[in-house]
């Protein structure tokens, strides 16, 4: 079974993100709760989980922190627009390796997506989607170290 | 520690991590207004996500304006804060906070180690990826390589002679360029590249070498 894989927007990472995360991090004073960052969460994901926790967490972005989300920098603003068109476009790959079957969803997977809406839960929703943006480098990073060829099982 | 009056001296300034090859040093500035003060530090770091500020054990009252916290951070998939703050006698400043620190993402990767071997027209460079920061020597080495699996390096060339200059960005560790002129001085230095947020990149001591001498040319004489 041929893995799904997709690509991030390489100017989303080496640009869009950074200036974001520089913005939101300063202004996240929650520095003991984390929302993805429970690495051992992220870092246990198998590779044939790993299409659908990506579809999950996109859809997670998409549907909750994009809306609670309230910014006043119009910088900012376009910056985290142009992060979520690349994510539409990224969960629309994705969509045709659902058609094709190849993004199964183990209980695993389903458990590690919950443990994140959980912790996004926890804080109130403005706080918990600044909290989110802020670490937007953690959920990019998780994409393209396994979201490649060589990333093994 | 004696207890000092928090906020009666101003902060250290400029706190920031210093990272090559996951070896993370905090570096500060002193606080402005205090030259010939015999000012000490104290510094602390937290792991994101975790519940409390945890002290540097060797880096508690220094008079030095850095301090190694390589061993603190070296998870590198996790996300660090550190703090300083200045003491003199009974008076000491309030904190001074880095931004967050995620030093798989920022650590700036060192150059390669650079052998080049000599054609008649050519010149092969054999690169070797830096080593990451160990805790002990004896520990097991991990190259960056191992660490970015998408490691890069970009390769550059100096005619000497037609003083052009020419680059070239590989993935593997090997490059023969081999279309050069013969008894010509050319130098090289590379740098390591990771795709991704942008780093600072070091590159590496300038190496210089000779192309051997046309043998046909040598020949006719």
């Amino acid at each position: 079974l041929r893995r799904c894989l997709i690509s991030v927007d390489r100017s989303l990472i080496e640009k869009s993100i950074p200036e974001v995360k520089r913005v939101l991090q300063t202004k996240d004073t929650f520095r003991n709760v984390t929302i993805l960052s429970t690495l051992e969460n992220l870092k246990s994901i198998k590779p044939v989980d790993v299409c659908c926790v990506t579809s999950h967490l996109l859809t997670f972005y998409r549907d909750r922190v994009f809306k609670d989300h309230q910014e006043t920098s119009l910088e900012v603003m376009r910056q985290i627009s142009s992060i979520a068109n690349s994510f539409l476009y990224m969960q629309k790959t994705l969509e045709q390796c659902q058609v094709h079957n190849q993004c199964q969803c183990s209980q695993e997977a389903t458990n590690a997506t919950r443990t994140i809406l959980d912790n996004y839960d926890q804080l109130e929703a403005s706080s918990a989607a600044l909290k989110s943006l802020g670490e937007l480098d953690i959920f990019l990073t998780w994409i393209d170290e396994n979201h490649q060829e060589t990333s093994t099982a | 520690a004696v207890p000092c009056v928090s906020g009666g001296l101003p902060k250290p300034t400029n706190i920031t991590f210093l990272s090559i090859n996951m070896k993370n040093v905090l570096h500060w500035n002193p606080p402005e207004g205090l030259r010939g003060v015999e000012v000490t530090y104290t510094v602390q770091y937290f792991i994101y996500g975790q519940k409390q500020w945890l002290g540097a054990s060797e880096c508690r009252s220094i008079s030095r304006t850095y301090c190694d916290l390589s061993a603190e951070t070296s998870d590198y998939e996790h996300q660090y804060y550190a703090k300083v703050k200045a003491i003199w006698e009974t008076k000491c400043s309030e904190w001074a906070e880095t931004r967050r620190f995620y030093p798989f993402l920022e650590t700036q990767v060192g150059p390669p180690k650079v052998a080049l071997t000599a054609g008649e027209k050519s010149i092969s460079i054999v690169l070797t990826a830096p080593k990451k920061w160990q805790r002990h020597p004896n520990d097991d080495t991990v190259s960056m390589q191992q660490i970015y699996s998408s490691l890069k390096y970009n390769v550059f060339l100096y005619n000497t002679k037609s003083r052009r200059m020419w680059s070239q960005c590989i993935a593997n560790s090997t490059l023969e360029l081999s279309w050069l002129e013969p008894n010509t001085l050319y130098c090289v230095h590379v740098e390591s590249f990771v795709p991704g947020p942008p780093r600072l990149t070091l590159p590496s001591q300038k190496q210089c070498i000779s192309t051997l001498e046309d043998q046909m040319s040598a020949l006719k004489v």
